[in-house]
């Protein structure tokens, strides 16, 4: 059960349809100006968004937790990455890590996400898959004290999940 | 660098028995006879597990019965829930973008 959870939600997708042209959605996610925009979730603010759009490039956002975040509040979450596949307007992708600032050590998680927009009679359809491949022990996950930073111990557990 | 957690799951006889541990709560005993491992190897891998968090034991009339933590494993869980919920918030943020962009157009 639980380490079937683990290995059903290491992929996490999403599909959504917005009501906007392919090209206004490939800027909104290409253009730092206005992924700022959007990008952090409620009562977070973008101190540092960076893209450079070709293969190699850098991609590198700080999310920073706002006042409605309590205890949080000053929280700075970089994600930093390179892209490594790019087909306008359809297909993205960047490998990134991602951790809570001071304790990179123990929060980093890397992960690679993979973005694919398609138009349909005017909407764009958002294929979105995250794979999470490694996973530090994060604040969450300190009661545990696992860390998934070992690639050859990471590879064992899924070929362990798979049998 | 604490590697005691991972190193526990990392061990091939220590990973088949918290997948027998999944089915059921077991001895000492049950789990020798269903892994074909001797007690005494079974015991060690046990006390490395239960070092880790992964397992804990108790009491059960007059046996000493092994389960997985389930805090550790909603841990992970939790935390992997809270990765979803965050792209869940962005998507729902790009929607609210794009509209606004397209009003502003308008």
């Amino acid at each position: 059960m639980v380490l079937q959870l683990f290995r059903k939600k290491k992929e996490l997708t999403f599909e959504r349809t917005y009501a906007a042209p392919i090209g206004a959605v490939w800027e909104a996610w290409t253009d730092p100006d206005q992924l700022r925009q959007w990008w952090g979730p409620p009562k977070t603010t973008i101190a540092e968004c960076e893209l450079d759009l070709r293969v190699g490039g850098r991609i590198a956002i700080v999310m920073v937790a706002g006042e409605g975040m309590g205890k949080y509040q000053g929280t700075r979450w970089p994600m930093e990455g390179t892209f490594t596949d790019i087909e306008f307007p359809h297909r993205l992708v960047y490998d990134a890590r991602s951790w809570t600032e001071g304790k990179e050590d123990t929060t980093t998680i890397e992960h690679v996400t993979e973005l694919g927009l398609s138009e349909d009679d005017g909407k764009t359809v958002v294929n979105l898959t995250v794979t999470l491949n490694e996973i530090g022990s994060g604040a969450k996950m300190a009661a545990f004290g696992m860390k998934w930073g070992y690639k050859a111990q990471l590879d064992e557990l899924d070929t362990f999940l798979a049998g | 660098m604490d590697a005691t957690t991972f190193a526990a799951l990392g061990e091939p006889s220590r990973l088949r028995i918290v997948e027998l541990l999944r089915l059921d709560r077991l001895s000492v005993g049950d789990i020798a006879e269903g892994l074909g491992i001797r007690q005494p190897q079974v015991s060690k891998h046990l006390r490395v597990l239960r070092e880790a968090g992964v397992v804990d034991v108790e009491p059960v009339a007059r046996r000493r019965v092994y389960h997985l933590r389930a805090e550790t494993f909603e841990e992970i869980g939790d935390w992997v829930d809270s990765f979803e919920r965050l792209w869940e918030a962005r998507l729902d943020g790009l929607e609210d973008f794009l509209a606004a962009t397209a009003t502003d157009e308008e």
